[in-house]
This record gives C-alpha cells, structure tokens and sequence, in this order.
C-alpha cells in the first residue's frame, strides 16, 4: 500500500505555503503511523435530473427488490445494489409554497428547502420568481469542509442550459446561484491547468494573478465602502468570489501522482444533444479525478435542466419527443410512458457508471466510493402532474459507513425533505440541525444510518 | 457589465474582436432582457473568467503598449517608469472611464513595480505592464458603473460629465466611451439637457448604435430563440425539409429587418408591425418559396401585403412561437400579450396536460377547443388563444399556409383586456394594423427600451419618466429613433437618486 498511502492527498495537506521540506519529510517517515490514524475525507456529490420520474417505473413492485423496478433495474445499476439506499416517503413540500412555477420551485428548492425570492424570472407564463432564498446542501457542505481542498465545491453540467432559477441548483447564500461548467475541456483547464505548461511558468503565472487580485480586492473593498446597501450586497458578492479565487492561489498546484493522473479528453461541441453520452461521461470522469486527486470534496452534476426538452434520439430510435413533453404524456399513453421509462433508465445507466468509476479508484484499504454519498435528486416526483410528492430520491455510497445502504427504506410519507437534507450534512460531520426553512422539520431522517 | 458590453468595451479599448465574453457564464435573464442589473451575479466561476479573460488580454496587448513607451524596451528603468505613468494615467482614463485619482495611479505604479520583477529578468517591463492592464481589466471601476453624482438638486443629484459618457455610450452603443466622448466630458461637457441631447443626436446614427438597436430586438423579442431552436428542432415526418442551417438565416433575416426598417426608412413603430417587406437572401428566399434575391447578401423583398405584416409574419418568430409539429396558437398568442401588450397572464396550473397528438382530420384551432370549452382553461386562455389563431396561415416552421391538412383555415381571432385594442379581427393583416394603432402597444414599447436603457424595471417613481417618454413618442411619430434620443432626456437618465447616507455616495449597476 506503499503508493497509496503517500498519494497526493498526504502531499497536498503538507504543501502549505512555504515550508515544503519538513512536513513532507515528516509524512515520509512516519506513514504508516499516519495510513492508521488518517481518515479519508468524506465526500458529496449532488446528482439533479429533471422532468420527475414515473413512479410506478420507479419504486420496486415487489418490497425492497430493486430487480422488480424498471427503472433501478438497469444491470450498470444493479450491480452496485448493496450500496444504494433508496428513500421512499420524502417529499418536496418546501417546494409547494411561495413563488414560482412547479419547475422553477422543484429545481430551486432540491437543495436549498426554502421558498424561492420574489422576482422577474418568467415561469411557464408570467413573471413568477427570482432566485433560491437560500444555501443550497452542497454550499452549507462547501463552507465548512471545503478549506482543506483548492476547490470548495465542484459544480459541472450537462447541457445545462440558461441563467435562470430553472437551470441552477448551487447557492452560496439567497440569490446566489452558481452556474456549472458544461465544457468538459474548459472544466479540466480550471482544474488541471494548461496540461502542457512547465512548473516554473505555472509558478510565475500565479505570482501575477495573485498580485494582480490584491490590487483588485483593495479596490473593490474602497469601492463596498461608499455604495448604497443593495449595491453593497452585490459587490460583497463579486468580493466573496475574488477571495475564493485568491484562497485557491495560495494553495499548491495539482501534482499528477498515484490514482490523480492526466486526462486525455477528445475534442467535443459541448452544446450537441447528439454529444450528451460523450459529455456526460467526460464529466463523471472528470469529478472522479477531482476526487482522486482531491481537489474537491464537494460536487455537483447537473445534467440538464428544469423542463428541459432535448429530444434524447441516443437512447433510442423512436424517440422523437424532448423529455419534457414525454414527460406530461398521460399515465394512458404506454409507448410514451415506455420511452421515458427508457430514458429514465438510462440515466440509471450513467449512474452506475459513476459508481464504478469511484470504485475503481483505491483509498486507504478501500475506494473513493467508500467515503462518497451520491445524492440523486429530481426537481418532481412524477412528470406529467409536477407531483412533489413521494420524490425518488436514491442515495449511493454510504460516505464512509455512516448510511446503512443495500436497502430502501420507507419513512412514510409527507415527510419534509429537509430533513434527508439534514441527514446528509450529518454524513458530511456537520451539525446542523435543519437547512432552510425551519417551519418543515429539524434533525435527520431516522432509518438510515 | 453584460458580456456582450464586455466584447464592445474590449474592442473599443484594443480594436480586439476576439469576443472573450463568449466563454463566460451566461448572463442571468430577467423580464427577457440580460443586462438587468437585480438578476446580475458575480459567482466564483465569473471572477475567474474575468482574471482568464483580463491576463489573456493584457498578454496579447503588452509589447504593442511597451513599444510606445519609451525607455521600457530599452531597460531604461526610470525612463520608463515616467512613460508608464503616462500611460497610466491616459489609457488607464479610457478603461476607468474618468480621470485616476492620484491615489490610484500611484497603486496601480507601485503594481507594475513589483510585477517587473516577476520576470525572466531582473527589471521585466513587458510583465510589469501585463500585470497592470490586467488588475485594471478586473477593476470594479471597469466592471461596474459606479456613480458618485455632483452637485445636488434636492433628493437627486446631477451626474458628472464622465458619468454621463458611459450613460450614453453603454445606452447606444453596449459599450464603454470612445476618447470623442471622453475629451467632452473632460472640457466639462454633457452637462446640459441640449448638450446631452446633441449628442444623443449624433451617437444614434453611428454604425455601432446600428448593434446597439439590433441587440434590444433581439432580447426583447427573443430573437436568440431562432438559432436555439437548434437543441430542439423540427419533426421531419411533419416538415421535411426543415434543416438546421436555416435557422441562423431565418434570425439574420429579423435583424437585418429592424436594422434596415430603423436605419434606412427612419421606420417607425407602426412600419415594424405591418411593413409588406422583408429582409433575405437566396437560400432564405427558396426556403419561404418567394421570388427573391440570387446571392447570400440580404436585400429588401416586397411581400404580398395580403399575406404578410412586418416582423409579426417572419418565419423565425413564428417557427419559435410553433410546437415542433405544429403551430401553437397559445405561444404566439402569449408572445403578443407579454411582448407588444406588457400583460403578464398568471402562471399556468402545476397539473397541465400535454396538448393532444397531431391529428390530421382536425385543423389545430379545432384541436385546442378543449381550451374554449373547458371552464378551468378558459378563464386564462381566452387571453392567450384567440390571439394566436390570428396566425393561423402560418404552420410550425413558420410559412404561409393556404389551407392545413387540406382544411380550409379559420384565422379570426380577438383581443380582449386591453386599453384600447379590444375586439374581433380577422387574421393577421387586421391584427397588424389593430396592434399599430394601439396606445398600449406603443407605451409597451416604450416600457420595453425603458428596461433596456436604464437596465431595471420601472417603478411607481418612475411614471413622471414614462409618461415624458410616451409623449415623446408619440411626438416624434413613433420614429424608433426619436424614442432613444428622448430616453436621454428623462429625469431618469438625467439624475441619479440622493442616498440617505450623509457622506459621499456611489451607486452601482453592473
């Protein structure tokens, strides 16, 4: 276990700063005692699909038989049965109040649970929202576990599409959404760097910014300093994400060693339908590296987005509808339902390969999957009424033993998903005791740990 | 600023069209418009765009600036020191749009200081000056417009004359000032309401307000949709001949409308609504099946004034307010509500069915009669449907249409709920010339340039500022032109609000 244990994550903690001889030569020397004592870092990754599911596809037909539902039943899936936990009984309620149309509170308010602010985003019709009023799970997670890591928190899409509430899942705070890279090349640049770059031009080129931004950052504290209130909340915003970046500079640059090795990614139009599989994986892939080389400890994967209409041709033939629409076809309508039970499956697919993926990648005497929760999240329960009811909520992994997987538990029904909410922020060894609107419920879901 | 303001600034600054805005984050929309200054946001992922974007250009610009500063090429450190400062304090006016504090150019001196050692060599000018220009890319006095005022007027005060050069530029250009625009506001210019309106006069017809005007259409009429049908498409089995490559024409085909409209015949709001012409090429010409032009530039095609009435009859618009396998009377009837009416209809329910399948025994009017008979679906679709079957002639991709599935058409249609507009027509020439006879269509338009201009929506505060702007107007005919020359001349435009607070304030639109 000699490689694994000294893998970059024990480099990083002792790369701090300056003084890069004596930590690591204490790392070297006293690694075994450090691979008994260390835990491995426990890691989020938030997984949104959009359009609901159809629930008589989804839930097992026969008790906790994964086999018996059509939809989980996909092979990639099955496989990994053991470490699923499918939650049954959840359900959005959070998003049944305050403005907005079904889909922009679903999306909004998955990870967040509070009712979105008032605003001109147009809805179906209307003006109708602005932005989540408030931290979305994976920032709470970010704030207080995202220091060790360069990167807080990780946000890639899928062909996520717009600059709307419908098509951000990620908030700092309300009204602060955080878009997702959809380009899997622009994505691996931010986090890797120009892969043919020598280190000393690295090093030089982070001097420069960072002296660059100390100007910047002085200038913008002047300028919070003489605006009105409103006008200071938004450069407080711009100032925030300044520091962010100059946080990162100060941490040490990506060093390719152990299970954290280049990528070799195939050029791709990243806005191609047609290019949705290729995307997709490009993107797994890339936040199990930024796993592997634990650049992150936090991640987003958003494929599409609210009421998204792609017409998903790749995953079958005879699909001629986008999934939204297929989506609202009645319960009546089989080959439609049939079609997007497909879809639905094929999703299902893309998950197991992601669980596979961190599988593959070894830590301490067991993988990256081990110390990983994937939260499946939707922005609905069923497509075709906006249902928010009985969401199909699957938890893969069990983030380092704390979630009790290989099962699906049933906590009854009109349960405020706040609280799962709250149960992941205490797998993540937060202590929270909710997250957004108070009014539906504090502490963790009981059954799953 | 928005990305597009972004790409103009930056090639107005360096005459450097590379576009880097592209590859940022995509502006948030609000009301249809991106540059609204509440929906803006400066996430982790944008700041980090801004320092890409910022040190790429810096980079690219660095020895072409060195090689005007005397002494910097030639390691003549003190030399060189004095010409920065030079620099500093001219170009660095252009990119902070108003003269630098002493203050600041001696940070931004002792920044190009350090960065000079941050080279190969031990004094590395060419590093120095790419460090500089890039913290001045990032500056909030670049990124932002911030307002401090002068002089007070009760509850509001005058802006300064380098305040009021970036109002006009970004108004009619999206864009930072030009050194014309600059020089007049340093000999203290732009300070009266003529001086202003002079030169609103003279920035109006400049070639880049021409983009300007182009870019309020295309958001306030969605007019990005046409190439965005892309992702979606059409359904072949219906229209087979649609193909991908005409969608960027048929928005082309809008652009150089209202462009030629505005800018060559001086159009005015009614011309826009019911002109029996359009703008295409050859290939545009083919695909609408019309005797037109034989190369790829655009020209002017006269349109059977029976059949067509200005941008309400393009097939883009039309193909966008469409399902992929038909016409939407509720999209295109909701278009004209939200769009030329200003009514917002309330949202729709949670639990909406999916409209029925295509059935070609029944024209689509007849389809959606379940929105007429059904009590629940009529309260709001008598709003939205009887307007959009006013277009019924044109099918799904957007062309006219004689008849549909062999059936004979019914266009008529009705307006209800509005000030002025109220009542039975029948298709889409009458529509046409009911909406350009309407005050409420023009006061829409107004509120529309109003959103755009001044990068919020109005307020209870701003009725004195809309109701100038409605009768300006109406007195200039409705000569789009006129309407943006009289946005300069509003108190909105004129004044900015007097903070509370009793020290100097500032106030900021991104």
């Amino acid at each position: 276990m000699s490689r694994k244990t000294l893998s970059r994550r024990a480099a990083f903690r002792g790369l701090g700063g300056l003084c890069v001889g004596l930590p690591l030569l204490e790392a070297m020397t006293d690694r075994r005692a450090r691979a008994q004592t260390k835990q491995p870092p426990k890691r989020l990754l938030v997984w949104y699909t959009p359009n609901g599911t159809i629930p008589s596809n989804f839930w097992p037909k026969d008790g906790e038989d994964f086999l018996s539902s059509p939809i989980l039943s996909v092979p990639e899936l099955v496989e990994h049965r053991e470490d699923l936990l499918v939650v049954k009984g959840v359900d959005m309620v959070s998003a049944t109040r305050g403005p907005g149309d079904a889909h922009q509170k679903g999306t909004g308010q998955c990870l967040t649970g509070i009712k979105l602010l008032e605003g001109a985003f147009s809805g179906d019709a209307g003006q109708s929202a602005g932005w989540a009023g408030g931290i979305s799970l994976d920032q709470r997670i970010a704030a207080v576990r995202g220091q060790e890591t360069r990167f807080a928190s990780l946000e890639l899409g899928v062909l996520v599409e717009g600059a709307h509430v419908g098509s951000r899942i990620n908030y700092r705070g309300a009204g602060q959404p955080l878009p997702p890279e959809n380009d899997p090349a622009r994505a691996y640049r931010r986090l890797f760097g120009d892969p043919n770059a020598d280190s000393g031009a690295v090093e030089q080129a982070l001097a420069r910014r960072r002296a660059a931004l100390d100007l910047v950052r002085g200038q913008f504290d002047r300028a919070r300093g003489q605006v009105s209130t409103t006008d200071r909340d938004k450069l407080d915003i711009h100032i925030a994400s300044i520091a962010d970046l100059q946080d990162r500079l100060q941490k040490v640059d990506v060093v390719f060693e152990g299970q954290c090795q280049p990528l070799t990614l195939d050029s791709l139009d990243a806005t191609r339908v047609a290019n949705m599989p290729a995307i997709g994986k490009l993107q797994m892939d890339l936040m199990a590296l930024a796993f592997a080389c634990d650049l992150t400890r936090v991640g987003t994967l958003m494929w599409t987005h609210s009421a998204a209409d792609y017409v998903l041709g790749f995953v079958g033939d005879d699909i001629k509808d986008g999934h939204h629409s297929l989506a609202h076809k009645g319960d009546e309508d089989l080959p439609k339902v049939d079609q997007n039970t497909r879809i639905n499956r094929w999703y299902m697919q893309q998950l197991g390969y992601l669980i596979s993926k961190l599988k593959s990648i070894p830590e301490g005497d067991g993988t990256v999957f081990d110390n990983t929760v994937v939260f499946c999240t939707n922005e609905q329960s069923k497509g075709n009424n906006h249902d928010r009811r009985g969401m199909p909520y699957i938890l893969a992994g069990s983030c380092g033993g704390h979630f009790r997987t290989g099962r699906l538990v049933d906590v009854g029904g009109k349960v405020p998903h706040n609280r799962l909410l709250t149960s992941l922020l205490h797998a993540m060894g937060l202590e929270d005791d909710t997250i957004g609107d108070r009014e539906f419920g504090t502490g963790p879901l009981a059954g799953l740990t | 600023m928005t990305r597009f303001e972004y790409n103009n600034s930056v090639f107005q600054l360096f005459g450097q069209n590379t576009r880097p805005a592209d590859a940022f984050s995509p502006d948030q929309e609000a009301q249809g418009f991106t540059n609204q200054a509440e929906a803006l946001v400066v996430s982790p992922l944008l700041a980090e765009q801004y320092a890409d974007a910022a040190e790429k250009i810096a980079e690219a610009h660095a020895d072409k600036i060195m090689a005007e500063l005397s002494g910097c090429d030639a390691g003549n450190e003190e030399q060189c020191r004095a010409s920065v400062l030079d620099w500093l304090t001219s170009f660095g006016a252009r990119i902070y749009r108003r003269p630098l504090s002493d203050e600041e150019i001696d940070e931004l001196l002792e920044l190009f200081g350090a960065a000079t050692e941050m080279g190969e060599d031990a004094f590395d000018p060419h590093v120095g000056v790419s460090v500089t220009l890039s913290a001045m890319l990032q500056s909030p006095y670049f990124l932002y417009r911030i307002e401090s005022g002068q002089a007070d007027d009760g509850d509001v005060m005058r802006l300064t004359p380098h305040e009021m050069a970036s109002r006009l530029a970004f108004l009619f250009w999206n864009s930072t000032p030009d050194a014309i625009l600059l020089e007049k506001a340093d000999a203290g210019g732009l300070s009266t309401r003529a001086e202003i309106r002079a030169e609103a006069e003279r920035l109006v017809v400049a070639p880049r307000a021409r983009e300007a005007v182009k870019n309020f259409h295309r958001e306030w009429l969605g007019l990005r949709d046409i190439e965005g049908l892309a992702a979606i498409g059409k359904d072949l089995e219906i229209y087979p001949d649609y193909e991908e490559s005409i969608l960027p024409l048929l928005q082309q085909e809008a652009e150089e409308f209202f462009d030629h409209a505005i800018y060559e015949e001086d159009a005015s709001l009614m011309t826009l609504l019911t002109a029996p012409w359009t703008m295409m090429n050859a290939e545009l010409a083919a695909f609408y099946g019309v005797e037109g032009p034989t190369g790829d530039e655009f020209e002017k095609v006269a349109l059977d004034a029976d059949k067509y009435s200005g941008f309400l009859t393009q097939g883009g618009l039309l193909a966008v307010h469409a399902k992929p396998n038909r016409s939407s009377p509720i999209h295109r009837g909701l278009f004209v509500r939200e769009r030329l009416f200003c009514q917002i209809p309330p949202s729709p329910p949670d639990n909406v069915p999916e409209p029925p399948e295509v059935d070609t025994s029944l024209t689509t009017r007849e389809q959606f009669a379940m929105h007429e008979a059904e009590p629940v679906c009529a309260g709001c679709h008598q709003q939205i449907d009887p307007i959009g079957l006013g277009f019924e002639h044109f099918d799904g991709m957007g062309r006219y249409r004689d008849k549909e599935w062999g059936l004979e058409i019914d266009a008529s249609g009705e307006i209800i709920g509005t000030s002025d507009a109220d009542g039975e027509f029948d298709g889409v020439i009458e529509l046409g010339q009911i909406l350009a006879n309407s005050r409420q269509v023009s006061d829409c338009l107004v509120t529309q340039w109003f959103r755009y201009a001044y990068g919020r929506s109005p307020v209870e505060e701003d009725e004195p500022t809309l109701t100038f702007l409605q009768d300006a107007f109406e007195a200039a005919d409705y000569d789009i032109k006129g309407l943006l020359v009289a946005l300069t001349q509003t108190d909105t435009f004129l004044y900015r609000k007097r903070l509370p607070e009793p020290s100097a304030q500032e106030e900021v639109s991104p």
